[in-house]
């Protein structure tokens, strides 16, 4: 199923075995997945399948019950691993943007390039100023999150994901909190996310988007991966029952 | 002073004797004219022959003026060397303390409002209510004709307190001791005399039994020296043969007079306050994170903490640090220390509610979207969460700010010298309660006023 491209990557992020419970509920029931440098991910599946803690997983916002996750090479089920060091490769996008409402636009931005010294307040302000430009917003720097439409608050919160220059994305339904008019905006930056080669894994029920976008698509269902394949022919031809029963609900 | 300002002698050093010791001796608060405040000085008859003593034996006193039970309890805790406060010797006394030769011989005498031509004699008391001093010769006197009469004792702690509620028409007479009585009603508190006096016991100066035998002899020796150089009677007709001397003129005279004893007050009170707050911020931070922490043991010992502080009141805290800690342990803790303790470890339980509360009022989202970026908890706590947690708490901080200012009244039950015991000590002095107690409250107000209108622009001004 790989292509040449695929095969000659390396893997980003390799999980095995995953598994995830709160209490007696076993959210994710052995997850094995595999995700490629460069590679655009799209996860779907019913509401309340696990993907969001899937999703969680991936950087340790939530603990990992068993099974291992493996980030850049960095064991993240790894008590020895310091966690924050993975996550700085990782930039995270939620669903409710998750802004910081007592920082303008650019502190939002600045503040984890300055806290880690990755940069100087000069540096990170600049690096600040050119993410906004990429996602549009150069000229709310100074404003405070409050002041934002929905869609200009997630296009802020994805280039605050930006500023540890990460070499995965993941987001966690970036458009569905937002009203209709604003979705186009926000995901016409994670395409150009996408096309300028991150890596990224998406939880998203914009299904037309997941086709234009995905390298691959995984579809989950009660805590497993139930089916995944290209785009084309997991939306085209799916051959879970499962699958096809989702789809012919949302399509 | 050469020794340590606070170390009773008798625990310093145990030699017999007196010369070049310093002795601390506690005294009431506000026992006209045995002990009471003129221009912030503390004088009467107690003062002046324990003073007069000392001078001619050779030895120093430091005076605390505590409140009469106060003072006793210090004086069971060791922390005072002896006691001065207009005390009748009893037998019951002399059980625990040792006494001196009397120095006054005093009695008993009923006073009612001048007004009241009502009350003729104690057959006029039928089904009425007097009030006497809790533990006073008055007390026992009156309790002793009770049933005789048919009237009922209500006992009261100050002798001001006594003249206002008969004044107020709440008690139709009093009985107290005749020298204060006297005192009191040449300095217009009000009342007069309709009965004669009761010769009663004699006041004397204690020490703990079996304690302080050199300084005990040593009052003695003086004391009869005073008398036999006519000293003695000088002191005596200082006070209560010419009473009306310090009579202060109007509310204006009052309030200039009494003003810069109460500065001193509001000065107290806005250092304990402050230093037992910033403590209990302190206190508050460190409860309010174990609260909300993970770890069941912290949890534990945040919840301990609050409920035991929340749980209680303050003044039994303060009598505990103040009496009970010495005596359990044999350290020595000055007033200001066991206020602050008290303060600050009530306002730290309630700080520590607030910061818990404001902490999970903050979205859980804030936390998780700094950790995904890396940083660690500390760090997010620090820069995401705290600062708008600390937005919400600052209402309920300031509220508890002034709180704990008004609280720190209570500790006058302690001897701390606040702003409310200020006043205590001069209405104790010229009996003009209600003009003293309103003086009082309007520098609370205004303290607090402009207390809360910082309060309210710094918060402005920070949390935006
Ligand atoms: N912190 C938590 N504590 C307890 N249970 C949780 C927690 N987070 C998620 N769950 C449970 O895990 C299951 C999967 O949740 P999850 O959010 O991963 O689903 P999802 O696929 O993202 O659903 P949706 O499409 O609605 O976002 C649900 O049953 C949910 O109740
Ligand atoms: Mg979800």
């Amino acid at each position: 199923m790989s292509t040449a491209s695929e095969m000659n990557s390396q893997v980003k992020i390799q999980v095995t075995d995953l598994h995830k419970s709160f209490g007696s509920n076993n959210v994710l029931q052995g997850i094995d997945l595999e995700i490629r440098e460069g590679e655009v991910l799209c996860v779907i599946g019913p509401s309340g399948s696990g993907k969001s803690t899937l999703l969680r997983c991936l950087n340790k916002l939530e603990d990992i019950t068993s099974g291992t996750v493996v980030v850049d090479g960095f064991d993240v089920t790894d008590p020895k691993v310091d966690i924050n060091e993975v996550r700085r490769h990782v930039g995270m996008v939620f669903q409710h943007f998750n802004l910081f409402p007592h920082m303008s636009v650019a502190e939002n931005i600045m503040l984890a390039p300055v806290e880690l010294k990755k940069m100087n307040r000069t540096e990170a302000r600049a690096k600040a100023l050119e993410l906004l430009e990429r996602v549009g917003l150069k000229e709310k720097a100074d404003a405070r999150p409050a002041s934002l439409s929905g869609g200009q608050k997630q296009r802020v919160a994805i280039a605050r994901a930006l500023a540890m220059s990460p070499g995965i994305m993941l987001f966690d339904e970036a458009t569905s909190a937002l009203d209709p008019e604003m979705v186009g905006e926000v995901l016409q930056v994670i395409k150009e996310l996408a096309d300028s080669g991150m890596t990224m894994v998406l939880v998203t029920h914009e299904m037309g988007f997941a086709r234009e976008v995905a390298d691959r698509v995984v579809f989950m269902a009660d805590g497993v991966v139930c089916e995944q394949g290209k785009p084309e022919d997991l939306f085209g031809n799916p051959q879970q029952a499962r699958t096809q029963d989702f789809l012919s609900k949302v399509l | 002073m050469a020794l340590v300002v606070g170390a009773p002698a008798s625990m310093a050093q145990g030699a017999d004797s007196v010369e070049g010791q310093t002795y601390v001796i506690g005294t009431d608060t506000t026992f006209a004219p045995f002990e009471f405040r003129q221009n912030g000085e503390l004088t009467g008859i107690d003062m002046d022959i324990l003073h007069a003593i000392a001078e001619d034996e050779g030895f120093q006193v430091e005076v605390r003026s505590l409140g009469f039970s106060a003072a006793l309890a210090a004086l069971s805790a060791n922390q005072v060397d002896g006691v001065i406060a207009g005390m009748s010797i009893t037998d019951e006394r002399k059980q625990i303390y040792d006494f001196s030769e009397p120095y006054f011989e005093s009695g008993v005498q009923m006073a009612v409002a001048k007004d009241d031509e009502a009350i003729k004699g104690y057959e006029d008391l039928k089904g009425k209510t007097v009030v006497a001093k809790t533990g006073s010769e008055g007390e026992t006197y009156a309790k002793s004709i009770a049933e005789q009469y048919g009237f009922t004792v209500k006992s009261l702690d100050q002798s001001a307190t006594m003249y206002e509620s008969v004044k107020a028409g709440s008690a139709v007479a009093v009985f107290d001791d005749y020298p204060v009585l006297a005192y009191g009603i040449a300095q217009g508190n009000g009342l007069k005399t309709v009965t004669d006096k009761v010769p009663g016991g004699s006041y004397g100066f204690a020490v703990n039994k079996g304690e302080n035998t050199a300084l005990l002899a040593a009052f003695n020796d003086g004391l009869a020296e005073l008398k036999a150089n006519g000293e003695y009677q000088k002191i005596l007709d200082k006070y209560l043969a010419d009473p009306t001397a310090s009579t202060p003129g109007n509310f204006f005279d009052l309030a200039v007079k009494s003003f810069p004893a109460l500065m001193t007050g509001l000065g107290n009170t806005l250092g304990v306050t402050a230093i037992s707050f910033a403590i209990a911020m302190a206190l508050g931070l460190i409860f309010g994170f174990f609260k909300i922490s993970g770890n069941i043991v912290l949890r534990g010992i945040a919840t301990t903490f609050v409920n035991i502080f929340r749980g209680t009141p303050l003044l039994l805290w303060a009598f505990m640090f103040y009496f009970g800690l010495p005596q359990l342990t044999g350290w020595d803790i000055s007033v200001w220390t066991a206020g602050i303790l008290t303060l600050s470890l009530n306002a730290g339980a309630y700080v520590a509610e607030i910061v818990r509360g404001g902490i999970q009022s903050v979205d859980p989202g804030q936390l998780e979207a700094a950790r995904s970026l890396g940083l660690g908890y500390g760090k997010s706590m620090q820069k995401v969460v705290i600062p708008q947690a600390f937005k919400m708490m600052t209402p309920s901080l300031i509220n508890q700010l002034i709180i704990s200012l008004k609280d720190s009244s209570l500790l006058l039950a302690i001897g701390f010298a606040e702003l409310l015991y200020q006043g205590q000590q001069i209405y104790a002095a010229n009996f003009r309660v209600t003009e003293t107690l309103l003086i009082v409250g309007v520098i609370y107000f205004v303290a607090i006023m402009a207390l809360t209108k910082l309060a309210n622009y710094a918060d402005k001004r920070f949390n935006k």
